[in-house]
């Protein structure tokens, strides 16, 4: 049980240098998987780090459970941590790697050795036991680095990119048994990642930051879906959302926003300004129409054939950077000529052309 | 080119065996004459001993007050060595691993007093000494050995220590540990090469030791075994086979000392790969 809660946790390494962390507010529920997803350099580990005790805070509160933590040293907190580098201690076996924590903190000999012994035969470990560190593979010591937060029970496991030294097979298959572990043990985990799909498949929520700020907070999907700002919709997904600077026609009641050549008549609330910045995701624009859609003519620039879909990057009328639509992979066509697309309406979404945040979405999510 | 890469290998290998008769010539030499006697040697002097005068060494021994400089030296590097380790270690420690304010200030006036010879601080040295009541004590003198090798001793741990990486602090720390048994527990033992190296660094240089020994130390009970050596010297100059003798009991421990740790103080020179 435990509800870890940052009030406004702020972090400055000097006095004059602006801040890594700057006023996080985020409540981490009992049980929840919550990943912080960010470019390098956010803060993401910086703030990982203060909830650790590694990092000293230097401004707001952490607590855990209801009780202040600011003050209180790493030892006594109850967390766990799992290193990027794994840290494991080079002069230890796995067994003594595994037991360190628990002998400081006086389980008797018989309790280590039952839960060793137990975390090592859920992790596949049991005969390495005996090894140094430096004997084992890369995915070998990224268990018994996970082993070594998993014997000491803790109340809340700290996760700092622990699958970005992997290969990509085993980074697949060590990200479900993460999944795994958290079903099993239902502990508080926070993740930090710089990996989308990391993100999505396996948060319960995620947390998005940028220059030490957080940006958004919520369901994977739904952030997704409908990104608080510009940056969140360029950020998540792959490519990220295409974003064209346009203008809000007022015709009688409705409104319509301009895009190549076309206007698309949008449900919104009172829009002030006229300047807006549509979104559209790459997979909202197909080569076929459905209910519901508009059209528009597009100029092909590149096809990427990706196997499972292609690429197409295209450019529109009154509108000189190169956007990207999702198309079926039997799609086939040549630079220069146009095609006709089209837009599933209800992807599409605005944000303001100055503060960049949205302007409207369906579902708002309170950050 | 099989030919040429002979010829190379024949250049190194006499290379090195020039170098190696260069340095251990003169102590074979030396081990030599421990075994001859003085008029033995005037006759022949790089002559293989025809019998070996093993009592020659128990005469050293026995009638030179040897077992007194023995004593005293071997308490004095041991406890000296010991001393300046654990100390050593321990700034070494908090140098590389705690940002505090003046860090690199200390650590550059540490180091900054390894370039005076010693002579420049002796006079000031044997006066202090007096003033605190230490002078011609062992525990002055190990006071001195300590202070003298504690820089060098600094400035190699440290280079070391800084290198360790930070995560596995940051793990003990999440694991429950003090700094004190972080320090205990995780930096002295992935250390130990270093600290090997630095102990048989300072062994050597603190048995060997002469100047600060024969300045602050007057009493003949307290002498370590360079005075020891210099004493026979003055009383019996003639005595080439003796002198020879004495020097070679000294040399033995420090030879013992190298062996049993050589293997740890190759590791300690080319370490730095603590993964
Ligand atoms: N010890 C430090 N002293 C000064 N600045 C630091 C220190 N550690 C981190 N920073 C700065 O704080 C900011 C946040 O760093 P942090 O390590 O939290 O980023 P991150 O989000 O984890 O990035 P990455 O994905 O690359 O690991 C960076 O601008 C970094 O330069
Ligand atoms: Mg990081």
């Amino acid at each position: 049980m435990a509800v870890v809660k940052l009030n406004g946790l702020s972090k400055r390494y000097a006095a004059t240098a602006a801040p890594a962390v700057d006023n996080a507010d985020l409540t981490i529920e009992d049980g929840e998987f919550m990943v912080f997803l960010g470019p390098s350099g956010c803060g993401k580990s910086t703030t990982l780090r203060m909830i650790a005790g590694l990092e000293s805070i230097t401004g707001g509160e952490l607590t855990i459970d209801g009780a202040r933590m600011n003050e209180v040293p790493a030892k006594d907190r109850d967390i766990a941590m799992v290193f990027q580098s794994y840290a494991l201690y080079p002069h230890m076996t796995v067994f003594e790697n595994l037991a360190f924590g628990l002998r400081r903190r006086g389980f008797d000999k018989a309790e280590i050795e039952q839960r060793v012994t137990k975390a090592a035969a859920t992790l596949g470990l049991s005969e390495y036991l005996d090894r140094k560190p430096h004997a084992l593979s890369g995915g070998q010591r990224q268990r018994v680095a996970l082993g070594r937060a998993i014997v000491r029970n803790p109340k809340v496991f700290l996760l700092d990119e622990p699958l970005s030294n992997l290969d990509a097979a085993l980074r697949v298959s060590t990200r479900a048994e993460l999944i795994r572990q958290h079903r099993q043990l239902g502990t508080t985990m926070i993740y930090v990642t710089h990996d989308q799909i990391e993100a999505m498949t396996m948060g319960t929520r995620i947390c998005i930051m940028n220059g030490g700020r957080i940006v958004q907070v919520g369901k994977p999907l739904e952030v997704y879906e409908n990104p608080a700002d510009t940056f969140v919709a360029r950020f998540l997904g792959s490519p990220g959302m295409n974003l064209v600077p346009s203008t809000v026609i007022r015709s009688g009641g409705g409104y319509a926003v301009k895009f190549g050549g076309t206007d698309l008549v949008i449900p919104m609330p009172d829009i002030t300004d006229d300047d807006v910045i549509l979104g559209i995701r790459p997979e909202d624009i197909s080569e076929d129409a459905s209910e519901g859609s508009v059209s528009f003519q597009g100029n092909v620039d590149t096809v990427e054939p990706l196997g499972a879909d292609t690429l197409l990057l295209f450019r529109v009328a009154e509108h000189d950077a190169v956007l990207t639509a999702r198309v079926d992979r039997s799609f086939q066509a040549f630079p220069g000529q146009s095609v006709t697309l089209h837009i599933n309406s209800p992807g599409i979404r605005l944000f303001d052309s100055r503060t960049k945040a949205a302007l409207m979405r369906t579902e708002p999510e309170d950050a | 080119m099989p030919h040429s890469k002979a010829i190379t290998r024949a250049l190194l290998l006499i290379a090195i065996s020039l170098y190696t008769a260069f340095s251990a010539g003169p102590f074979a030499w030396t081990a030599m004459l421990s075994f001859r006697t003085t008029s033995e040697i005037s006759k022949a002097p790089y002559a293989w001993p025809e019998t070996f005068r093993w009592q020659k060494y128990v005469e050293a021994w026995t009638g030179s007050n040897y077992d007194t400089y023995f004593v005293n030296s071997m308490v004095i590097t041991v406890l000296a060595v010991l001393v300046t380790t654990v100390v050593g270690a321990m700034a070494a420690h908090c140098l590389a691993r705690y940002r505090f304010r003046g860090n690199r200030l200390i650590y550059f006036i540490i180091f900054s007093t390894i370039i005076f010879p010693p002579q420049i601080t002796i006079i000031a040295l044997f006066q202090t000494l007096v003033d605190y009541g230490l002078y011609n004590s062992r525990v002055g003198l190990i006071l001195v050995y300590v202070s003298v090798q504690l820089p060098l001793t600094v400035f190699l741990l440290e280079g070391f220590f800084a290198r360790l990486p930070q995560d596995l602090f940051d793990a003990a720390r999440m694991d429950g540990y003090s700094d004190a048994e972080i320090f205990w527990k995780i930096t002295v033992p992935i250390g130990m090469p270093a600290i090997v190296t630095t102990v048989i660094l300072n062994t050597v240089h603190i048995w060997n030791e002469f100047l600060y020994a024969v300045v602050l130390i007057s009493d003949e009970s307290k002498r370590t075994l360079p005075l020891g050596i210099q004493k026979f010297m003055g009383d019996q100059l003639e005595d080439i086979g003796m002198i020879a003798t004495g020097m070679m009991i000294a040399v033995i421990p420090i030879v013992i000392v190298y062996a049993i740790f050589s293997e740890k103080l190759i590791q300690g020179m080319t370490a730095g790969a603590v993964k």
